[in-house]
């Protein structure tokens, strides 16, 4: 099987800062990458970069058999991205903006406006659909995000931290999504701090730090090299610097006990 | 959508043939427009934001906005009092004109087209480079053009009742061509602006562009006519300047007056040739060369790429941000605990927000225009301010009750913030009460605004008077100090910076802002009429800053019951 998303010898800086040091990735249709790393490590880098949001790295990214640099374009339309940070335009109504993106997506009017009340009422929001959303909470713009990202019935699709804001009750209905679409034979990457959601939701997991890939393998083959702890133990051991226990040690002694 | 915005969208839509060639997807191109002019209907516009309640969501922004801005056109028509021939009058216009357009392009760049939203909305959606590009262009021209027909309507109006449709339609046709060249010119000074800076400091050089642009086209708009004589005004031609026809104003008015009359083989070609070719090349240029790099550079003003902040090495540790100098201001000034802390946060805020920034420094500026017109106003000898007769006391009392107004707006300015949910802060520590922030807020706001402007008057008026103006100028001080303490204690209701910029404190502002005027007004009267009297002086001198002390002590004892309280959504 040839691997939908690939990396080869990826290579970012800014200025001098080097943030990608040589990424080596083949990711596969149908998995769940949990890719994961501390603050700073190269992460979002990376996300821009499939987004085609940086296009000044050096090395291959291939994506279906398609070079990013060759036809960002084509790249483009096979991704569903949701970002980080609840980037809307909130003056519009829900179903403003995602008919918006659907035009972007080049989706026929019908289908579109169709999906868009069909997701959105599964996520409960039918009622919501044409108020305006800068009175949204930050849940139910998580919730618009999401639609946006997977509107168009991309292959691959990026999450970066998709249950920020949500109650419990959309955080299992997202995971549950996350794992159907998998099934699907979907891609989708997911990027979060969120260690015990990354432990369960993906079948392999990416660990990098400080521009390099550190660990790669599915959750169980990570135990067993690193010893049967939590995904949290894990990556504690493998990234920080210092012992982390001191940290709190030298916490409680800021209060002078 | 209203009707203007449709019907822009209809025109420049129409020309699609054209941009499919050039590589530009239709469909996505008529999405982005429609979604933004969506959005700009329902902003705010920055005249109209004070006035709006929060529960009204603006509908036609662009309506409203349009009518202000065809007010303004009027003012435009000044330029053809100036010469007798038409070339002077049109290169005048077109100078207004193109500087006016890029001085509000300036800020509109950067809050309303250039969004820095869309770089993770926009671009990460399968639209090309070219097509998002031509998008905010027309969107800048759309937007462009619902400032410039209300504003160049009163100038075609002018022309075609004088010169009938033969002057109309070329001085429509150049307005296009001039308006297409200034925002190439804006383009070429964002990318001149990124090349020498970092995206960080971008925003902070823009917003003070525009708050010289502003104050400089006050100032000039002041000035002006008052410098210069109206016999001398009608009489200047601009071929007396001989390097005018390097200028692209000159271009265009020569480009109409070729127009209309209309001679093939007039010199005036070449000019009507460089107003037509110039703009469109500039288009070209922005389309080719600069879209791609531009949309690059744009996207690293959103600012997370650069990434985390760098940390300052050689630093004593978190407290050595505050100045030695501004610490011991603070100590001479307020008291210890919640006021002093009040004190240095308005401080470090006051001169780190560019949004407070924006809001006051301008207006700064038009108050010392302003006082510069006092003095220009009164045909008024040297001799009489120093001998502090007649006129010359009434430009000393002048300056010195206007200046406070230096601090009226810093004053109202301290209640709002972007960020105003961050005023949890003094709900949740134990503070007694409120007053002292007010108090502290205040103080930090005069001695930073206010005391400067003082010491310079003083040391300007002691040098030119001589010490025998010292009551009267103290007099004047503790007034001012008066007048600003009760109108803080008047209008400071909410807490510094805990209300949001749109929402405007309800009821009776404009009475108060009235009031307050008038008690400026009267003070000043009574001094201008107890003038001369020494000893009356004296004791109101004294009487005044014991009024200001016990002023300042009240607003110190606010409690918590006179707070506007805001509610925490979310």
């Amino acid at each position: 099987m040839n691997p939908i998303i690939s990396l080869n010898n990826v290579y970012k800086s800014y200025g001098v800062k080097q943030v990608l040091k040589g990424i080596n990735l083949s990711i596969y249709p149908g998995q769940v990458i949990g890719y994961i790393g501390p603050n700073g490590a190269g992460k979002s880098t990376t996300v821009k970069i499939l987004c085609g949001l940086i296009s000044d790295y050096e090395g291959e990214v291939v994506i279906d058999g398609i070079n990013l640099k060759d036809d960002p374009i084509a790249v483009k339309a096979k991704i569903g991205y949701v970002p980080e940070l609840a980037e809307l335009y909130d003056v519009l109504t829900p179903a403003e903006f995602l008919g918006f993106m659907a035009e972007l997506y080049n989706m026929p009017k019908e289908m579109a406006t169709d999906r868009i009340t069909r997701i959105l009422s599964a996520f409960g929001l039918e009622a919501n659909m044409h108020q305006r959303m800068d009175t949204f909470s930050k849940g139910m713009r998580q919730k618009v995000l999401i639609t946006s990202g997977i509107l168009h019935d991309p292959d691959i699709i990026i999450l970066d931290e998709p249950l920020s804001g949500l109650d419990a009750n959309s955080v299992i209905i997202v995971k549950d999504l996350i794992s159907k679409m998998a099934k699907e034979g979907k891609t989708i990457f997911y990027c979060s701090h969120m260690m015990d959601v990354v432990e369960k939701v993906s079948d392999r997991i990416i660990l990098i730090n400080e521009g390099t890939v550190i660990a790669d393998g599915s959750f169980e083959e990570l135990q067993q090299q690193q010893g049967n702890q939590s995904l949290e133990k894990i990556f504690a051991h493998m990234t920080a610097k210092e012992s982390l226990s001191d940290a709190a040690d030298q916490l409680m002694h800021a209060f002078g006990k | 959508m209203n009707i203007f915005n449709r019907f822009f969208l209809w025109l420049l839509l129409g020309p699609s043939f054209l941009y499919r060639k050039m590589g530009v997807n239709i469909p996505h191109l008529r999405a982005i427009l429609t979604a933004k002019l969506m959005m700009d209907d329902r902003r705010v516009s920055g005249i109209q934001q004070s006035r709006r309640k929060k529960q009204k969501p603006p509908k036609f922004a662009t309506v409203s906005t349009m009518f202000f801005t065809a007010l303004m056109g009027c003012v435009f028509l000044y330029s053809f009092a100036v010469g007798h021939d038409y070339l002077t009058e049109l290169t005048i216009y077109f100078s207004f004109y193109v500087f006016i357009l890029a001085s509000t392009l300036i800020s509109d760049f950067t809050s309303v087209l250039i969004d820095v939203r869309d770089n993770m909305i926009i671009l990460p959606k399968p639209i090309s480079d070219k097509t998002f590009v031509l998008a905010r262009l027309l969107h800048i021209v759309i937007h462009v053009s619902k400032l410039i027909l209300p504003m160049a309507l009163p100038a075609s109006i002018y022309l075609c009742v004088k010169e009938g449709l033969a002057g109309l339609f070329p001085f429509i046709f150049l307005i296009i061509a001039a308006t297409l060249f200034t925002i190439f010119l804006i383009n070429a000074l964002y990318i001149f602006i990124l090349k020498i800076t970092t995206p960080e400091k971008f925003k902070n050089i823009i917003s003070y562009f525009q708050i010289f642009f502003a104050i400089f086209f006050y100032a000039g708009y002041q000035l002006v006519p008052r410098l210069v004589s109206k016999t001398v005004l009608s009489h200047y031609s601009i071929t007396s300047f001989k390097w005018a026809w390097i200028t692209p104003p000159y271009w265009f008015a020569a480009g109409w007056q070729y127009l209309r009359v209309f001679n093939l083989a007039s010199p005036l070609f070449i000019y009507f040739i460089l107003s037509v070719a110039v703009p469109l090349l500039s288009v070209w240029l922005v389309i080719k060369y600069f879209a791609p790099s531009f949309n690059r550079k744009l996207s690293m003003i959103g600012g997370s790429e650069i990434g985390s902040a760098p940390v300052k090495t050689g630093s004593k540790g978190l407290l050595s941000t505050t100045s030695a100098f501004i610490s011991s201001i603070a100590k001479w000034f307020t008291e210890k605990g919640a006021e002093r802390m009040s004190f240095l946060n308005t401080w470090k805020l006051m001169s780190r927000s560019r949004d407070f920034k924006m809001k006051v420094y301008p207006s700064i500026g038009y108050i010392l225009v302003y006082v510069v017109i006092i003095f220009m106003n009164n045909k008024m000898s040297m001799a009489s301010i120093m001998d502090q007769t007649g006129a010359g006391r009434f430009v000393f009392l002048g300056v010195i009750y206007f200046s406070s107004f230096v601090l009226v707006m810093a004053v109202q300015q301290l209640m709002f913030s972007e960020k105003y949910k961050a005023a949890w802060i003094y709900y949740i520590t134990p503070i007694q009460l409120p007053g002292k922030l007010f108090s502290g807020a205040l103080k930090a706001a005069i001695v930073k605004f206010y005391l400067p402007l003082v010491m310079l008057t003083s040391i300007v008026a002691v040098a030119v008077v001589g010490p025998k103006i010292i009551p009267n100028l103290l007099l004047g001080i503790f007034n001012q100090f008066l007048i600003t303490t009760l109108r803080a204690y008047i209008s400071m209701r909410a807490l510094p910076f805990s209300v949001q910029q749109a929402t405007s404190v309800k009821g009776g502002g404009f009475i108060r802002g009235l009031f307050s005027m008038l008690i400026t007004i009267i003070l000043a009267i009574l001094h201008f009429m107890i003038y001369g009297y020494l000893t009356v002086i004296i004791i109101f001198c004294v009487l005044s800053a014991i009024a200001s002390w016990l002023m300042m002590d009240s607003l110190k004892n606010k409690t918590w019951a006179t707070v506007m309280m805001r509610e925490y959504e979310d």
